[in-house]
């Protein structure tokens, strides 16, 4: 069924709070070929570098607590298979904690900024709210989102240009199609940067979701330039 | 003892602990109801075990006319073997709409067949046709939640654990000593209350579907501050779970592969599963139900055919999955069959060929004890979700933990943001003493240069909680491991080290505090499991295999000293009318 597999993996090693640079340190890893890059970072730790700092939750692609870049490409550790040589670097350009930990606090902040509950010039109904199914199947599809940021990693007018990320673009235009949400959501998406998308689509090639944050940029496009139509 | 750590002394109304469903929806009633509420994440925030759930809802929604409330309560005491706090499970059924609503004020969007009529199914054990669901909502649910909090500007503190709750010389709660995970630093917020939020505890087992950090924490921690634990011998078991690749062992394959039609139709077959001699082997255990059977008796059969050499090299046996379902299920569950298709193939993705399956840790069916508005018997001490017990029993109906951590995290933010008034801030200085001292006894590992790593005692209590107080017990077996745990606590954890200096995001030091509580509550489990003399729901002993009516009780666990007391007490609000279980005003 799974053949052995021996890995190498070269893990970037750096705690902000003490005084050495960042370097990498290199790990042999022998299993099945059917390992997840998160398997390998787990029997590092438990096997050869008990102190080393990781983070993982659900092992199984819902969390999006886990995401690393591998090799220069961001990704979630526990759905990426193993390579036979790695270079596991924490996810950018976010602050570092420790090691392969980063620190969300600032993607949180943006989140709130951005108020993504749906403002409701009414309360909601206290019965089925009116959505047809086919919209609420769409929404459903925006929810899927991990926000794990592993597009806004990828992203190269985040690299290049004020341009909040991907993610952000998604949870707009996630609002901007609930039927009972009444702000101004191009608004807040040009305020964020919109624009700046050179529309590569690297986000929607990686993104562990399926889901395709370039494509809500191109639908704020076009509401832009043609209004918004009807919410369906 | 070690020099006396720094500890930070915060404030709040009420500490949260847990950042999944059941904490949310505290935090949200809480800070409604006026309170400066706090909430804490062992992890990242967005690392809880809601989120890997299929969402699934038990709710009477009005979409099936023979359905009633009584009748969801029914399913849910049947289901619990009749050993529910009935009080609970009645507030479960009658409130569940409700909240259901709350999440689509949310922003939330339950899937429809009508623009104002939700689509509904079955899940695991119920009879009749009533659950609600949206695709793949675990993530959506906890992502329209934590927009709400953020909405309302509450404090969410990620990488921050819950320790110990301070209770003070007057008995009440004082607060919560906290670890900073992500800087290493002590924290102690000073509370009237505390609502614990933490989950389960499926990392005692070898193989669990939940998430790493479901380590029975604040069960743990609620036990040592003086409350009590109830039905903690029950522990649910999903009988469908990945068997492969080892990253995904144990994960939940949910029920609409294993349901097929029944999953729309009670009176269909669900799934086969067989052996490896092609005998469809739950066919012993309930001829009745078939493969439509409750979780319990489908986990308990499965295991039985692994254990006694009838199941596949690789450890599980096989299901034959209808692919008339395949439609249904690709729309309502797209990653799992994406899951499917990348561990296993495109014939069992498209519900083509045999899938095989094996039980999988799921569910704590036992917790704190706690009444209707989820205090515990320590005045200030809130337990609400898979932290508490009593409200499911025996064993839990499929998709009524998700009403659960609804309908009771917003009963424990209500009732504890009226007691944080009534009660008023606590005087500073008290409990510091108590939290400094704890504190201190923490960092003892740290310091340690030679001794045990964590990760191999908690590897060995999750091989004996497998091997001996899971699906299958006997009396025995347990009294060995009990007295096996007894040697790990005296002997092994007061030798724990701890690999790295670093402070800051330290997994071993983080993994020593969980092994005390993995501790309590493997012992709690296995001293319950030996009290209860009989098989019922969950709970299966080889030395006492029928169910005794005698035992239609619960077991409570309360620490006395260093020792715990384990007791059988009689069912709570058996003969409770419907008028009583209607929501009443809280009483402080």
């Amino acid at each position: 069924m799974s053949n052995q597999i021996t890995v190498i993996a070269e893990v970037r090693r750096y705690d902000p709070g003490a005084a050495e640079p960042p370097q990498y340190q290199r790990f042999e890893v022998t299993g099945m070929d059917s390992m997840r890059v998160l398997d390998v970072i787990r029997s590092i730790y438990e096997n050869q570098a008990g102190d080393l700092a990781y983070q993982f939750a659900c092992r199984v692609g819902r969390c999006g607590t886990c995401a690393v870049k591998v090799n220069g490409v961001p990704v979630l550790a526990c759905q990426e298979k193993c390579k036979p040589n790695m270079r596991i670097e924490p996810l950018t350009p976010f602050p570092v904690l420790r090691d392969l930990v980063v620190d969300r606090s600032e993607v949180e902040a943006r989140y709130a900024a951005l108020k993504l509950t749906p403002q409701r010039e009414s309360k909601h109904p206290g019965k089925p709210e009116h959505i047809s199914p086919q919209l609420a199947e769409k929404l459903c599809h925006y929810d899927l989102c991990l926000a794990c940021m592993v597009c806004v990693a990828a992203c190269p007018a985040v690299e290049e240009r004020p341009f909040d990320g991907p993610a952000f673009m998604l949870k707009l235009r996630h609002m901007a199609a609930h039927p009972a949400d009444s702000a101004d959501r191009l608004e807040q998406a040009l305020d964020a940067g919109m624009l700046e998308c050179f529309n590569c689509d690297v986000c929607t090639q990686l993104c562990p979701a399926d889901l395709s944050p370039a494509q809500a940029v191109r639908d704020f496009r076009k509401q832009m330039i043609f209004g918004a139509g009807e919410r369906t | 003892m070690a020099e006396q750590p720094e500890v930070v002394v915060e404030s709040a109304d009420i500490l949260i602990a847990g950042s999944g469903a059941a904490g949310m929806r505290a935090a949200i009633a809480g800070h409604d109801a006026g309170a400066k509420v706090v909430l804490l994440a062992k992890g990242p925030r967005r690392a809880n075990h809601t989120r890997m759930s299929g969402g699934r809802y038990n709710a009477v929604s009005g979409g099936n006319s023979k359905d009633s409330c009584e009748a969801f309560y029914r399913d849910t005491v049947e289901s619990g073997m009749d050993i529910n706090n009935h009080e609970l499970a009645r507030v479960l059924a009658y409130e569940a709409m409700d909240r259901a609503y709350d999440l689509e004020a949310y922003g939330l969007a339950w899937d429809r067949t009508e623009a104002e009529k939700y689509y509904m199914s079955m899940t695991g054990g119920g009879t009749f046709v009533r659950t609600l669901g949206s695709i793949d909502e675990g993530i959506g649910i906890t992502e329209v939640m934590l927009h709400q909090l953020h909405a309302r500007n509450v404090t969410i503190c990620d990488f921050h654990m819950l320790v110990d709750v301070v209770v003070g010389d007057d008995g009440r709660v004082a607060g919560g000593l906290v670890l900073d995970l992500s800087r290493g630093v002590w924290r102690f917020y000073r509370c009237p209350t505390v609502i614990i939020a933490t989950g389960g505890t499926s990392q005692l087992y070898e193989t669990s579907s939940g998430p790493a950090i479901n380590t029975g924490d604040g069960i743990a921690i609620a036990l040592r501050a003086g409350a009590e634990l109830v039905d903690i011998e029950f522990m649910q078991f999903i009988p469908i779970s990945f068997v492969y690749p080892p990253s995904a062992r144990g994960y939940t394959l949910t029920e609409p592969a294993h349901y097929g039609m029944r999953h729309f139709d009670p009176n269909a077959e669900a799934a086969h599963l067989v052996n490896n001699q092609g005998e469809r082997f739950v066919l012993k255990h309930d001829p009745v139900r078939k493969e439509g059977s409750t979780r319990d008796v489908l986990a308990r059969a499965i295991m039985i055919e692994i254990l006694e050499g009838r199941g596949t090299p690789e450890g599980g046996v096989l299901m034959l999955p209808d692919k008339q379902v395949f439609e249904a299920f690709l729309k309502e569950r797209p990653t799992y069959i994406k899951r499917l298709l990348e561990n296993y193939g495109e014939g069992q993705a498209r519900l083509e060929a045999p899938i095989q399956v094996m039980p999988s840790a799921l569910y704590t069916l036992g917790g704190v004890r706690i009444d209707a508005w989820c205090r515990s018997c320590v005045p200030g001490l809130y337990a609400a979700g898979e932290a508490a017990g009593g409200v499911h029993g025996a064993n839990r109906l499929g998709g009524s933990s998700m009403p659960d951590i609804q309908v009771f995290g917003r009963r424990a933010g209500t009732a504890a943001a009226e007691e944080a008034r009534a009660r008023g801030p606590v005087a500073a200085g008290a409990g510091m003493a108590r939290a400094r001292a704890r504190a201190a006894e923490l960092e003892a590992g740290m310091s340690r240069a030679d001794g045990i790593r964590p990760v191999e005692v908690k590897k060995r209590i999750q091989k004996l909680m497998w091997d001996h107080v899971g699906l299958v017990r006997s009396g025995p077996k347990m009294e060995d491991t009990l007295r096996q745990f007894r040697e790990i606590r005296s002997q092994v954890l007061p030798s724990l080290r701890v690999t790295a200096k670093s402070r800051v995001v330290n997994r071993e030091w983080m993994e020593a505090i969980e092994l005390e509580n993995l501790l309590d509550i493997a012992e709690s489990m296995a001293s319950s499991s030996l009290l209860r003399k009989e098989s019922r729901g969950a709970h299966y002993r080889t030395d006492y295999p029928d169910m005794d009516p005698a035992w239609t009780a619960n077991v409570w666990v309360k620490r006395n000293g260093s020792s715990l007391q384990v007791e059988k007490r009689a069912v709570v609000g058996a003969e409770a009318t419907r008028a009583e279980a209607a929501p009443k005003k809280v009483v402080a």
